[in-house]
């Protein structure tokens, strides 16, 4: 009988604890929205459309090509970079590190400097833009675990044959310039034009591990040209692709230096 | 038996010494010049329309010519191969004996002007290989003979712009329209007038060839495919060039042609046609803003964030920014410059341009300044917090602005960091500025329509932008 009583209260405990964390999760993005207003409106807009006050951000290229940049539009649930399968929704780590570390060349700064809380806070309300996180079931996150083989020379020469075969050249062009011949005439899901990557600008977006590349390979980049390859490519040939990657970006060239 | 082996082993040597002193002995006879005289010879008679003229043909003597220029301190030789240069009836032949194309040796005859004084190649050279003086590894000729699509290049020498632009110096003259609408002078300095991002181009299409980095460069290792390729792509031939060019292939060959004709050396005065009143001409504000702006700003209507310079190049054209700035802070600005950007310091000293052509420049942005009043924020009547100020410039500004205002890679904003900001701007411009935004860049208005910030706040974050340190350059 005692021992029952323990257990009761124990559950009636419990019963609250959950219902103040998911109480919790709700005053979490009520927090997020003054700091989005605060750090993100401008870009990004009152409705997360996109449509903030700084409107198009505008770039000229090496090339000399001006493209125009539009901040991420939130309403569609569409992201570029995750971990989960093309189609899915962002897993929250992935909204997370996106949030911390920002985009190189794309002017979404890192966000570094605010606490872990206040960041949380920002993904659970930038998460209430689109109805897809409330209705869609999350995905798992797809695990990139790197061969030992990966940026050998049989796998660099694996990996040229991918890339002609796949045609990669078309748009990101035979020396990974990102100057193929269909490179002028990429638009995004929102029909905006936009550029293949040049494999010599600098770092990827989502940062330029081998595992990164794989992952760019395997979940594609929804709402962009960048197919995903998870069902055309198996994952030794995807991974053959990532060393000829790496290979195009001189990130092979500096260890035959050392 | 013996002794007959040895026998043919010494009639066969002494077969190829004399072959080979035979061999000698013709080329000392017949140097290459001379076996292309009797050539020259052989196709006047054979192209001689009448008796007489056949037979005046067939009694040309062969031998060395040259033309002594004391002036201009060149022997050129050229003419014993080029034999037809002046010789209207080979005007078809095939080289060298073709005649000269256009009417040039009308004015320049070949006595008194030679053919490497335009041409380049080495004068004193006898054969083809050393006279056109190409690959350097093995000629060492830093001069060698130009193309003829650059040969124009020349004519800066003794004329001026004014005068070549309608008398056969179509080509350079063009150039030079090109070299002051692409605006190279607002990087590179020429007489000691432009900008100091880029190197100064005194005398630069006559230096040695060893001046040039050439390790990138395809095919022949010479000055004029040196600036051709470096016009087609900057960064292919020096890597960590900053240059910013965008030019048909067209545009390419007129630019290097006009490069070319920057040399270290006047030509003797006896030489110079030069009517020096045609340069004397003072260019107006809009070809002065061409000419030193527009390589940056282009032109000026809106911000773009540039790759090569990893910043955002400002809308200096843009009504929304002429109607926030006057005259005077124009003038702070330009005169000097931002440090730690790229913005040369357009003043006297640091980069040639005198107060007026300066005032032509404001004059030209002043232009574009719709009319009615100045946009005003009132800042006098508010006293800035800049503590307040610096939280609010962290939340809200420093996304795009950067930390304490050093913008530069992967920021979207200018730089704030700099002294003309910090000690010289009038803080009323930057408040309009935040207050009411700029159209045609992302700056937003954090006061005008959104209520983002109070004015109160805005003041607060004028009073800090203008505390923040000022970096050195």
């Amino acid at each position: 009988m005692e021992r029952l009583k323990y257990i009761l209260i124990v559950a009636v405990c419990m019963l609250f604890l959950g219902a103040a964390a998911a109480k919790a999760e709700d005053g979490d993005a009520k927090k997020g929205e003054t700091l989005y207003n605060m750090r993100c409106l401008v870009c990004h807009g009152k409705k997360g459309d996109g449509n903030g006050a700084a409107g198009v951000l505008r770039k000229e290229e090496l090339s000399g090509r001006v493209l125009e940049i539009r901040p991420r539009d939130f309403t569609l649930g569409l992201f570029r970079f995750r971990t989960t399968a093309s189609g899915c929704l962002p897993s929250d780590d992935d909204l997370l590190n996106t949030i911390t570390n920002g985009f190189p060349r794309s002017f979404m700064t890192n966000l570094k400097s605010l606490p872990v809380e206040e960041r949380k806070a920002l993904r659970a309300y930038i998460k209430t833009f689109s109805s897809r996180f409330a209705e869609d079931p999350p995905c798992e996150p797809i695990k990139a675990v790197k061969p030992k083989w990966v940026g050998t020379d049989d796998s660099v020469k694996k990996g040229q044959v991918v890339y002609k075969n796949m045609k990669c050249w078309e748009c990101h062009g035979e020396t990974g310039k990102g100057d193929g011949p269909k490179s002028n005439d990429i638009k995004d899901d929102w029909g905006f034009p936009i550029l293949p990557f040049n494999f010599l600008t600098g770092e990827l977006k989502r940062g330029s591990t081998p595992e990164a590349i794989y992952l760019t390979f395997t979940t594609g980049l929804d709402g962009t040209g960048m197919p995903s390859y998870e069902d055309s490519l198996n994952e030794e040939s995807r991974w053959n692709l990532v060393s000829y990657t790496m290979k195009l970006m001189g990130k092979l060239d500096k260890k035959e230096a050392h | 038996m013996h002794s007959r082996f040895y026998l043919s082993v010494m009639l066969i040597s002494a077969l190829f010494v004399m072959a080979y002193l035979g061999l000698t002995g013709y080329h000392a006879l017949m140097p290459e010049w001379k076996q292309y005289q009797a050539e020259f010879k052989d196709t006047l008679v054979k192209n001689a329309k009448s008796e007489a003229a056949k037979k005046k043909a067939m009694a040309m003597p062969l031998g060395f010519t040259q033309v002594y220029l004391s002036d201009l301190k060149r022997e050129d030789r050229c003419v014993n191969c080029h034999a037809g240069e002046d010789n209207p009836l080979m005007a078809t032949a095939k080289l060298p004996f073709k005649q000269h194309s256009g009417n040039y040796l009308v004015n320049h005859p070949i006595d008194k002007y030679g053919c490497t004084v335009c041409h380049e190649g080495q004068s004193f050279a006898t054969n083809k290989k050393e006279a056109h003086g190409l690959g350097h590894e093995q000629t060492h000729w830093d001069h060698p003979l130009l193309p003829l699509k650059y040969a124009q290049s020349a004519c800066v020498q003794c004329h001026d712009i004014a005068m070549l632009s309608k008398n056969g110096g179509e080509k350079v003259a063009q150039g030079e329209a090109l070299f002051k609408e692409k605006g190279c002078r607002g990087c590179h300095k020429v007489d000691g007038v432009g900008g100091d991002l880029g190197k100064a181009l005194d005398g630069v299409g006559y230096q040695p060839i060893a001046y040039f980095p050439m390790k990138h460069v395809a095919g022949e290792h010479t000055v004029y495919n040196w600036l051709k390729q470096h016009f087609d792509d900057p960064r292919a031939i020096v890597p960590e060039s900053a240059m910013k060019v965008k030019l048909t292939p067209e545009e390419v060959d007129l630019l290097t042609t006009y490069v070319l004709s920057f040399r270290p050396d006047e030509a003797p005065r006896k030489y110079r046609r030069i009517d020096y009143t045609s340069m004397m001409a003072k260019p107006d504000g809009e070809t002065l803003y061409k000419m030193y702006c527009v390589a940056c700003h282009a032109d000026g209507t809106k911000s773009l964030y540039n790759e090569v310079f990893k910043r955002t190049v400002p809308a200096i054209t843009n009504p929304s920014f002429l109607k926030t700035i006057d005259d005077k802070n124009l003038e702070a600005i330009i005169k000097e410059g931002r440090t730690g950007t790229q913005m040369t310091a357009w003043n006297k000293t640091a980069s040639g341009l005198s107060d007026e052509q300066v005032s032509g420049l404001i004059g030209y942005l002043a232009s574009k300044r719709p009319a009615g009043p100045m946009e005003t924020f009132g800042l006098a009547a508010f006293k800035g917090d800049s503590k307040h100020g610096s939280e609010i410039y962290e939340a809200r500004c420093s996304v795009c602005h950067g930390k304490e205002g050093k913008a530069g890679e992967d920021y979207l904003g200018i730089s704030l960091r700099s002294p003309v900001i910090q000690k010289k701007i009038d803080p009323e411009m930057l408040a309009v500025t935040i207050a009411n935004g700029r159209a045609q860049t992302p700056m937003p208005a954090f006061v005008k329509d959104t209520e983002l910030l109070t004015k109160q706040d805005v003041a607060d974050v004028v009073s800090f932008i203008k505390e923040i340190p000022v970096a050195g350059k």
